[in-house]
């Protein structure tokens, strides 16, 4: 089944373009990487498809419908950056998702801050960036949503706390719903990949099956997109 | 939704506006008590008074400005900076996101102006208590019973003689313009940032720009509303030798115009809010 449908998708900032014409379509119950260097178009493609950013022209529809508050409803979205009012307590961040989103396991997302050791009666801007990261990432993991979409979840975090992300991200998304995941970090995130979308100077590069272009090229998605973006 | 998203919005807030605005009870009581004592009683201590007068009056300012400022601050950073990404990712419409910062936000500006007024109110007729023990009280009491009064120039008038109202109806004509005078200070902040959106860079200095502009516009509009079609009347209570007149005329003009003008000012301020909110949100 479709999840998301763009169709010649274009948005101008100005004069610049940084997304042209992009024609692209996501199944359910995959993982999608969407992978391009910094300016390329993905953080643009991803705040359209939440609806943070309105198209110049084109058209996006998310299970056939287009963006609203019916589509916000399917979709959980992790910008690149906090987006929590800092003065909340964690408690209060998890009474906000759950009130809003009638698809938030809070039972779930208190499970995953015990195991982490996070008090949720601290407030959010005592604790790390990598903690309120963590924090974030488990209110949008929580969510039982159609779409993930992730900006560059394991950007700005240690390796530790990637294993952790890559693996609140594998063992909380139901199977049915599709992850698009934003990031330049490849080699860590190969293994969990299903797709690939390569986006270059906001066109659409590649949209392919991890497995399929590994079997082609002979290289790991991380080679070719060396090879692809080499500077 | 709406129901859910007044909730978290009154929460945040009064987290800030609640403690602001019990500053104004306590000076208000510690005023109260003070003036209720006989400090001020010597000469000596009127420079005393006359500063605590200003302190309070400053006091007062700041408050009205922090709860105006605070509620201008909270809707740009919580729609158009990075909490935006989670108020506009949230299953509601952007007009709902909207009436929730208006509703919550008149509602803290009308507090704090009825707080405001009640706590002058308090002060004023604490003063008159106290000023009252060497002279009449009766003659102040007559006064707000509209019953007629002698003054100190042997002129014999009445409140409503002299404010143009009975004092009942006085006192809900300023609350109605208190009122609609903080719809309208919120809406025109709103709108302010609103518009500052539409432009590519530098959003908020635009916003301060638009901000000053209506502004203006509001005050040129609301003083033609009020002058345009009293001055006659004004011109010939003038001319009129006694203030007590003039002040009639003033006030049985003023108060309808003002409230008038800023009903519609805030109408007006409201749709075209309303249409920007709908063209919908780019968070750059």
């Amino acid at each position: 089944m479709t999840l998301i449908e763009c169709n010649a998708l274009t948005k101008k900032y100005g004069n610049f373009t940084a997304l042209s014409n992009l024609d692209l379509q996501i199944e359910s119950g995959h993982i999608i990487g969407l992978l391009g260097p910094n300016g390329s178009g993905k953080t643009t493609l991803l705040k359209l498809i939440t609806g943070l950013l309105q198209p110049s022209s084109g058209t996006i529809s998310i299970n056939g419908e287009p963006v609203g508050a019916a589509s916000k409803s399917l979709i959980s979205y992790l910008p690149d950056h906090t987006y929590l009012d800092r003065n909340m307590r964690v408690r209060d961040a998890m009474d906000f998702f759950e009130d809003f989103y009638q698809n938030f396991d809070s039972m779930r997302a208190y499970e995953m801050l015990a195991q982490l050791a996070i008090n949720p009666n601290h407030k959010l801007k005592t604790l790390s960036k990598g903690t309120q990261e963590k924090v974030q990432l488990i209110l949008v993991m929580s969510r039982r949503a159609n779409l993930y979409i992730l900006d560059e979840p394991i950007a700005g975090v240690d390796p530790a706390a990637r294993d952790f992300i890559l693996n609140t991200i594998l063992s909380n998304y139901d199977e049915n719903a599709s992850i698009l995941i934003s990031t330049h970090l490849i080699s860590d995130i190969e293994n969990i990949l299903d797709e690939v979308i390569f986006i270059q100077n906001g066109n659409l590069h590649t949209h392919a099956s991890v497995d399929d272009l590994r079997q082609k090229e002979h290289k790991s998605i991380d080679t070719i997109f060396r090879e692809v973006f080499k500077c | 939704m709406l129901r859910k998203l007044l909730k978290h919005e009154w929460k945040s807030v009064n987290k800030v506006l609640l403690p602001v605005n019990l500053c104004i009870i306590l000076i208000t009581i510690v005023g109260c008590t003070v003036l209720n004592t006989d400090i001020f009683d010597t000469e000596e201590s009127w420079p005393i008074a006359l500063f605590l007068l200003i302190f309070y009056v400053l006091s007062l300012m700041t408050f009205a400005s922090i709860t105006l400022i605070y509620i201008y601050v909270r809707f740009y950073k919580n729609l158009f900076t990075a909490e935006g990404y989670l108020m506009h990712t949230l299953p509601v419409t952007p007009i709902q996101l909207f009436h929730s910062k208006l509703i919550v936000g008149f509602s803290w500006s009308a507090f704090n102006c009825l707080l405001t007024l009640f706590s002058t109110a308090a002060l004023g007729f604490s003063a008159i208590v106290a000023v009252a023990k060497e002279e009449n009280i009766d003659h102040i009491s007559r006064f707000f019973l509209d019953d007629p009064i002698v003054n100190n120039r042997n002129q014999t008038f009445s409140f409503s003689e002299m404010f143009g109202y009975p004092p009942a109806t006085f006192l809900i004509l300023i609350l109605l313009l208190l009122l609609t005078g903080c719809l309208v200070s919120i809406i025109m902040g709103y709108l302010s940032i609103l518009l500052g959106q539409l432009m590519e860079k530098h959003k908020l200095a635009a916003s301060i720009g638009f901000f000053i502009v209506i502004y203006f516009f509001m005050q040129m509009v609301t003083s033609i509303a009020i002058l345009l079609p009293n001055s006659n009347a004004l011109v010939n209570a003038m001319d009129n030798d006694t203030s007590v007149y003039f002040m009639n005329i003033f006030y049985r003009n003023l108060f309808p115009a003002s409230i008038i003008s800023q009903i519609i000012l805030s109408a007006a301020f409201y749709f075209a809010s309303c249409l920007l909110v709908r063209r919908k949100v780019n968070l750059d």
